[in-house]
């Protein structure tokens, strides 16, 4: 084996007529890892993965898999297989006839089909099936006999396309278990796409978040949750409150910001003096209740507006005057220590909390919305 | 008279004023004696007998078979290739050419057999049951397109992208997966072809060399005497006909059926297809 990574996208742009779907991405991915292209709807991350399979041909750049370049191959000749977002199962054949199709097209002897095939189907644990048709399973089980279906012809790659969005989210979670698995037991190259950041992050080696045609932040989940490159990123990728701020002095290790009327300690290696923008991810804020007179000018105090019950902790938005903005803050516990319409102040650890560049004058930016999975559907 | 009892009327005697023709022709194809008009004298089926027996019949029943099986094989392979490529084309060509293939459709038979007879004699082609077959593959080979099309454009693209994905060049792809998915549609559209070939009448009365059809052997004994046993001749190709529309129908409906019963299983399981 070579030392060139497994699958190697080289300033790949691509247009379908006057839209651009992609616009000079560049993507190395080792062997064995996974790796998420992660974006709302009209991103490109389909497109892209489309190119890795052959489906499109780029308009410009290339697509390399073990150091070979396959730009101009048709999806036939490569060593790539698919997961689609449908189950793709064809509804002529029953699951065995559906899983053995690669080998038998292959020219594989028929011993070695009816063992491979069960080795593949005892990966997605579906032993048993083998004479099921399509109409007989449920959208899980379909999904489990694609995933055996491209997995039972060894591929080096296995190219993903929003396999889960189709299922319910029970489903879903499962067969988010079973496909860590699946990535651990083949030790193949898993390329998957995604709309849903959870999805990313809990599957991923690494994550290339996309935006209009683009890459806009490669790296391990961690760090582009933790260290978004952009405010795009940083909204995209869980919830966030991006908030403007000045820095008015900025440190080897740590920086002091101006929000409204108070100052604030940030660790930052890298903020420069001036307008900056703040992300703060809802769980790392602090809430408490407001006793009276305590108001000075090192907290920030705001009214309650919303307060919602999740299970694992309450979520609640607090109208923050000083900033013109509502912010969103979570908490652990059964019930918050507060109500709607109570005052009460917010404070972050400096660690907790991101510092991106801002120019002058530019605007809040608009969240982007969490991808809803029907709309996306639809 | 209420106006319930009105439509139930209209609707009877509209009945009676189509099917009571036929009715008629298949009461006297089983009649007992010479007479083509009531009173009945009992049945019998001595016109079916006389039928089989005659020698022209049978020829004209060889050459109708002949033409119709020429047609039917033949637009199968053309039409099946014309609409797959039609239905998988990313051409900006692809509506107009469509348009042209199914536009024949709309052409008089009249038309089509003046126009073929003119072109074979500027192309001193011989008027033989050639000519016929190719004249009927210009008439029956829109409606095989329609329904051949219609089918195609109903498959899931994504099967065929899967077909390839897993190492299927596109002969493959077409053998063992569209194909297994459309062909009864397509034996379906086949049979239709046939029975549209086997009582076309207009347009082989222009074409027609020495060697008459079914149909043109009936016209021309009826030129000369009201022989019973043209009523025996008509029944018969009538339930023929009848038969392969069934075929037809029954194919058609039974693939479209099964191609539903797995969208619909998606469905139940939660699977919603994506738009």
């Amino acid at each position: 084996m070579t030392g060139d990574p497994r699958v190697c996208i080289e300033g790949v742009s691509h247009a379908y007529g006057a839209v651009t779907a992609l616009e000079d991405v560049s993507l190395d991915i080792a062997d064995g890892e996974f790796v998420t292209l992660l974006g709302p709807s009209g991103c490109g991350k389909t497109t892209l993965l489309r190119i890795v399979a052959g489906f499109e041909r780029p308009s410009a750049g290339r697509v390399l898999l073990a150091g070979e370049d396959v730009t101009g191959r048709p999806a036939h000749k490569r060593a790539t297989n698919m997961v689609f977002q449908r189950p793709t199962l064809f509804p002529h054949l029953d699951v065995f006839a559906n899983v053995a199709f690669g080998l038998q097209v292959a020219g594989v002897g028929r011993r070695e089909q009816h063992a491979r095939v069960r080795e593949a189907l005892e990966l997605v644990r579906l032993e048993g099936y083998e004479r099921r048709r399509s109409h007989e399973m449920s959208g899980g089980q379909m999904q489990r006999v694609a995933l055996a279906r491209a997995l039972v012809n060894r591929p080096k790659v296995l190219l993903l396309d929003e396999p889960l969005s189709a299922l319910d989210l029970k489903i879903r979670l499962e067969m988010e278990v079973e496909l860590r698995r699946v990535h651990r037991e083949t030790g193949a190259t898993f390329v998957y796409v995604t709309h849903d950041q959870r999805e990313a992050m809990a599957l991923s080696d690494r994550i290339a978040v996309m935006n209009a045609g683009r890459i806009e932040q490669l790296g391990v989940p961690l760090d582009v949750y933790r260290r978004p490159a952009s405010v795009y990123v940083a909204q995209f990728v869980g919830d966030a409150n991006v908030l403007p701020v000045e820095v008015v002095e900025a440190g080897a290790e740590e920086a002091t910001i101006r929000l409204g009327d108070c100052r604030h300690l940030v660790r930052s290696s890298r903020a420069a003096r001036g307008p900056a923008w703040l992300v703060l991810r809802p769980e790392a804020i602090e809430v408490r209740a407001d006793a009276r007179g305590t108001e000075d000018s090192r907290t920030l105090h705001g009214v309650v507006r919303d307060v919602a019950f999740r299970g694992t902790g309450f979520r609640c938005r607090i109208e923050m005057p000083a900033l013109g903005t509502q912010v969103k803050a979570e908490g652990r516990g059964s019930t918050p220590p507060f109500d709607v319409d109570d005052a009460v102040s917010i404070d972050w650890l400096p660690e907790s909390c991101w510092l991106l560049p801002r120019e002058h004058g530019q605007a809040v930016p608009e969240p982007v919305p969490d991808p809803d999975p029907a709309e996306a559907r639809a | 008279m209420s106006p319930g009892r009105f439509t139930g009327f209209m609707t009877l005697a509209g009945m009676l004023f189509l099917w009571l023709p036929l009715l008629v022709v298949v009461l006297f194809s089983l009649h007992a004696t010479a007479s083509l008009s009531f009173p009945f004298d009992g049945f019998s089926l001595r016109w079916y007998e006389r039928v089989f027996e005659n020698p022209e019949v049978r020829a004209a029943v060889r050459n109708s078979l002949v033409v119709a099986t020429s047609t039917a094989l033949v637009t199968l392979g053309l039409a099946t290739l014309a609409a797959y490529g039609m239905s998988r084309s990313r051409s900006r060509w692809r509506a107009p050419l469509s348009l042209l293939f199914f536009l024949p459709i709309t052409l008089p038979g009249l038309f089509i057999g003046v126009a073929l007879l003119i072109a074979f004699s500027r192309l001193e082609y011989s008027l033989s049951l050639v000519t016929v077959t190719i004249a009927h593959l210009v008439y029956v080979f829109p409606f095989f397109f329609l329904l051949a099309r219609a089918a195609l454009e109903r498959l899931d693209p994504a099967l065929e992208e899967a077909a390839a994905d897993l190492g299927a060049t596109g002969w493959t792809t077409f053998r063992r997966v569209t194909l297994p998915q459309v062909w009864p549609v397509l034996v379906g559209a086949a049979c239709l072809a046939f029975a549209l070939s086997f009582d076309e009448f207009v347009i082989t009365f222009f074409v027609v060399g020495p060697d008459p059809t079914l149909p043109l052997y009936i016209w021309s004994s009826l030129r000369r005497t009201i022989d019973p046993s043209i009523n025996a001749i008509s029944t018969l190709l009538l339930v023929f006909t009848v038969l392969l529309f069934v075929v037809t129908f029954a194919l058609t409906s039974w693939s479209e059926r099964r191609r539903r019963g797995t969208v619909d299983a998606l469905a139940l399981t939660g699977v919603a297809e994506r738009g």
